[in-house]
């Protein structure tokens, strides 16, 4: 009796293991796909594919292929209509005339008219549906800072005038507007994304149906795993696809160190980010083909002018004496191997009209003799005391190397107390320096949102900007951004170089680097180029 | 004896409740601001902001918050996460590879290890136990990441013999590599363990009595020296499943495994406190009924105990 009961509770065991183990048996994986697929490195979407919705690569980079906007990107960051036939603007670049090609349509045949556009943009910036790509709209009419529109309100600055024409009239004269318009927020949605109820339907979230080179496969997005895209047949625009599909792999938690593993194993055939772990050995390395090149990414470290002794004259020396004492190229070659160039303005070199020949830019170079004087100048005024912290957040790989590096470098340069501060994530440091509490100078960065020096300058050190952290504010600064942003042709870049030089002067930031944009790509893989943005031309990657 | 199961079960509810009311709590001392990551740090209008605070309830006090989620819990509706999946969704999705991939390495650190183990107290301080003992004191001081990535780089890459990573489509056979990195640490201890307990009933008086009534030395061992030996290390490999799920998390970030161990740590990242707390409290749970089977094993291994 005893016996016949101990067995059984064995046998119970036995079998829940078993059986575990025989369900995970199931999810074994079909055959293996066509040869001139490329698998490139993703990560799942944390947001419906929508593209007002989406506000992170993990999505960003498969909408991007899935839908088309009026003007497309070329490779250098310059624009060529895709959508549009058109795009006008009046006397002062305040009101735009968009006209539509003939003949084109979303995936599903059916039409693509001026209320594909104009309807999905409306659905974007109404806030009642929280979509997190508003903000993109917000120098259209009728949209508050952040870009929304009062629930169930449509942007007064967007008018339809028939099926192949709309209206855009603008808060302020843009004349770079149309640089805007290939970004993801302006993409057009067909009807059928709209429920009965006016919202746009889970299904569509999960399998859209967009206008660009790729639509999604049968299988689409499979939650954890991968998105699949195949050749969209009815797509006639500027990046028609040379392979037969394209396939994101995700990698959970955002690790690359397993992707470039992947590359070098063959399982992946593009990885468009070296993990920091083999910065200093992935371009010798015989397993892949290796990519670095300037990026248009800039990181900065910013001073908040309310931090004691960086008012004023006094904080203006000081800014100056940190700047100079920190040796950029060192960092660059030593901690980055070279994959972050040293900065010399407040932009990116990748884009058009930027000059390294900007008045005032020899406080980006390292000079710790001139660097030492300025210092004990602001100590005539203000004896410094205390340490200067630098704030890094943690969790993003790369911030802690460079930030000791530069503290150790202001240390030894100036002799005074210097120290990296850690902040354990990006939303800690970030929510500090947004409700303007950190204590410390701050790492900070910017990544273009479309390809126009204007959307560096004036996003970062505009008067009230939305992401002027340390609440710059300098009239003719403004007056030039304001000034370069009504210019059209290359008379712009001169009000530009100009107001760059008053930010040399004034330093609201210290322009540090430019991220290069590394890739490792599996050696059978032709066609590798990188976009302005940094992402690689998914459609010219060919295997054959 | 089912009583004892229903009354050991019964003890889950004051656990469940302990262990997420310790998780929110814990959760909330957490620094930041999770909106900054749900927006991508692009400025956000106060009105959407109100929004998401209330949606997400991360403006009530945190008992109020907990109580929530316990209520909603009661009926299976473990929330959403940010991005808008159910919670329940993403733990089917993501729970089966770890529990497999955890078994797996249960399995190896039982069978090698107790196998090793004995065999090395049979014939203590031989030049097998000897090896083995240097041995285990390598394998137990090398750190779980440091063994991942040699074993990739070696059987993965240079070799080639499996793929270096998982990724979406796991496959059991996929997961032996991660599954031996994950057992290593752990099957160390249980050699060590083994080997002692073995060492220590090969001298008592039952096995002498064995011995003297002239049962063959393979019938001594099996049912008089290992029965009694096992009872140590069966609790401890039992208890084990819980720390093979934290190690999972390195594991699975090693070898690129969709697991729970992922979706935790990219939950903590986000501050996504409801899906961080489901998905702990999983593992919480899966701890318990573990420590529950091994304690009914017991009675199979050792017939003097007996539950009522």
């Amino acid at each position: 009796m005893r016996i016949s009961r101990r067995t059984r509770i064995a046998g119970v065991a036995l079998i829940a293991v078993a059986g575990l183990t025989l369900t995970a048996c199931g999810s074994d994986s079909g055959s293996k796909a066509d040869d001139n697929v490329i698998t490139v490195y993703g990560t799942n979407p944390q947001n419906p594919l929508i593209p007002t919705a989406t506000n992170e690569v993990g999505g960003g980079d498969p909408l991007n292929n899935i839908f088309a906007g009026l003007v497309a990107y070329n490779t250098d960051g310059s624009i060529v209509n895709e959508v549009a036939d058109s795009i006008e603007p009046n006397e002062d670049s305040t009101v735009w005339t968009v006209t539509l090609k003939d003949g084109w349509t979303f995936s599903d045949g059916s039409a693509i008219t001026a209320n594909s556009f104009v309807d999905a943009w409306n659905y974007g910036a109404d806030i009642s549906n929280g979509h997190l790509g508003a903000y993109f709209f917000n120098p259209i009419k009728g949209t508050d800072e952040a870009g929304n529109t009062k629930e169930g309100e449509k942007i007064s600055g967007l008018v339809v005038k028939d099926d192949k024409t709309f209206e855009i009239s603008l808060k302020a004269p843009e004349s770079d507007f149309p640089l805007r318009l290939g970004y993801s927020s302006y993409f057009p949605l067909p009807e059928v994304a709209y429920g009965s109820d006016g919202k746009i339907t889970e299904e569509f979230g999960n399998a859209p149906i967009g206008n660009g080179p790729y639509q999604l496969t049968k299988s689409g997005w499979e939650k954890n795993k991968q998105i699949s895209l195949e050749p969209n047949a009815k797509y006639s625009g500027v990046h028609e696809p040379k392979n037969d599909g394209l396939v994101f792999k995700f990698y959970a938690g955002g690790g690359t160190d397993a992707a470039y593993t992947d590359v070098q194993a063959g399982n992946l055939d593009v990885l468009d980010q070296v993990p920091p772990s083999a910065v200093t050995t992935f371009e010798s390395d015989s397993n892949i083909q290796a990519y670095n090149e300037p990026g248009s990414m800039f990181a900065s470290v910013t001073i908040p002018a309310r931090l004691d002794h960086f008012a004023g004259e006094e904080g203006n020396l000081r800014r100056k004496a940190i700047s100079m004492s920190i040796n950029r190229e060192q960092i660059a070659e030593k901690i980055y191997n070279n994959t972050r160039t040293a900065a010399v303005d407040f932009t990116s070199p990748v884009l058009e009209g930027w000059t390294e020949e900007i008045p005032g830019n020899e406080v980006v170079e390292h000079n710790p003799t001139e660097a030492k004087k300025l210092w004990a100048e602001a100590d005539k005024i203000s004896k410094w005391t205390g340490t200067f912290a630098l704030g890094y957040n943690s969790d993003g790989a790369g911030h802690k190397e460079w930030t000791e590096a530069a503290s150790n470098q202001i240390a030894e340069n100036l002799g005074i107390k210097a120290e990296a501060k850690a902040y354990a994530t990006f939303d800690e440091m970030r929510g500090q320096v947004t409700d303007r509490t950190i204590k410390t100078a701050f790492r900070t960065g910017w990544q273009a949102d479309y390809p126009s020096m204007l959307n560096y300058l004036g996003a970062l050190y505009g008067t009230g900007a939305g992401s002027n952290d340390g609440d710059y504010s300098n009239k003719k600064f403004d007056e030039l951004i304001a000034k370069a942003a009504s210019t059209t042709g290359d008379d712009r870049f001169k009000l530009i170089t100009e107001a760059q030089s008053i930010l040399m002067e004034d330093l609201p930031a210290l322009p540090l680097f430019y991220y290069n944009s590394t890739a490792a790509v599996a050696t059978d893989v032709k066609g590798f180029d990188f976009n302005w943005q940094a992402k690689p031309e998914y459609y010219q990657l060919t295997k054959k | 004896m089912w009583w004892y199961v229903a009354k050991r079960l019964l003890q889950t509810i004051p656990v469940f409740l302990g262990a997420t009311l310790i998780l929110f709590t814990m959760l909330k001392l957490r620094p930041g601001d999770p909106i900054l990551n749900l927006v991508g740090d692009k400025p956000i209008s106060d009105a959407l902001r109100a929004q998401l605070t209330e949606q997400y309830a991360l403006d009530d006090p945190i008992f109020v918050q907990w109580l929530h989620w316990v209520g909603n819990a009661l009926t299976l509706d473990f929330g959403e996460t940010f991005a808008g999946q159910p919670v329940i969704e993403l733990i089917s999705q993501t729970f089966p590879v770890t529990v497999v991939l955890a078994m797996m390495a249960l399995a190896i650190d039982a069978v090698l290890g107790i196998v090793i183990g004995t065999y090395a107290g049979l014939k203590r301080n031989g030049i097998f136990d000897s090896s083995m003992l240097v041995m285990s004191l390598i394998l137990l001081s090398v750190p779980i990441f440091v063994v991942g990535f040699v074993m990739q780089l070696v059987f993965g890459v240079k070799l080639g013999w499996t793929s270096p990573t998982v990724g979406g489509d796991w496959t059991v056979s996929s997961l032996i590599l991660p599954a031996i990195v994950l057992a290593i640490a752990n099957f160390a201890y249980t050699i060590r363990l083994t080997r002692t307990s073995v060492a220590e009933n090969l001298t008592a008086d039952h096995v002498r009595t064995a011995r003297a009534k002239g049962l063959s030395e393979g019938k001594v061992v099996r049912r008089h020296v290992l029965r009694n030996s096992l009872v140590p290390v069966v609790t401890y490999i039992g208890i084990n499943l819980g720390s093979l799920m934290a190690g999972a998390v390195i594991t699975e970030s090693i070898f690129n495994i969709p697991g729970v161990g992922n979706a935790a740590y990219t939950a903590i990242m986000k501050g996504e406190t409801p899906t961080v707390v489901t998905i702990v409290t999983f593992m919480v749970m899966v701890y318990v009924l573990m420590s529950l089977l091994v304690d009914l094993i017991y009675a199979v291994l050792d017939p003097r105990i007996r539950y009522a």
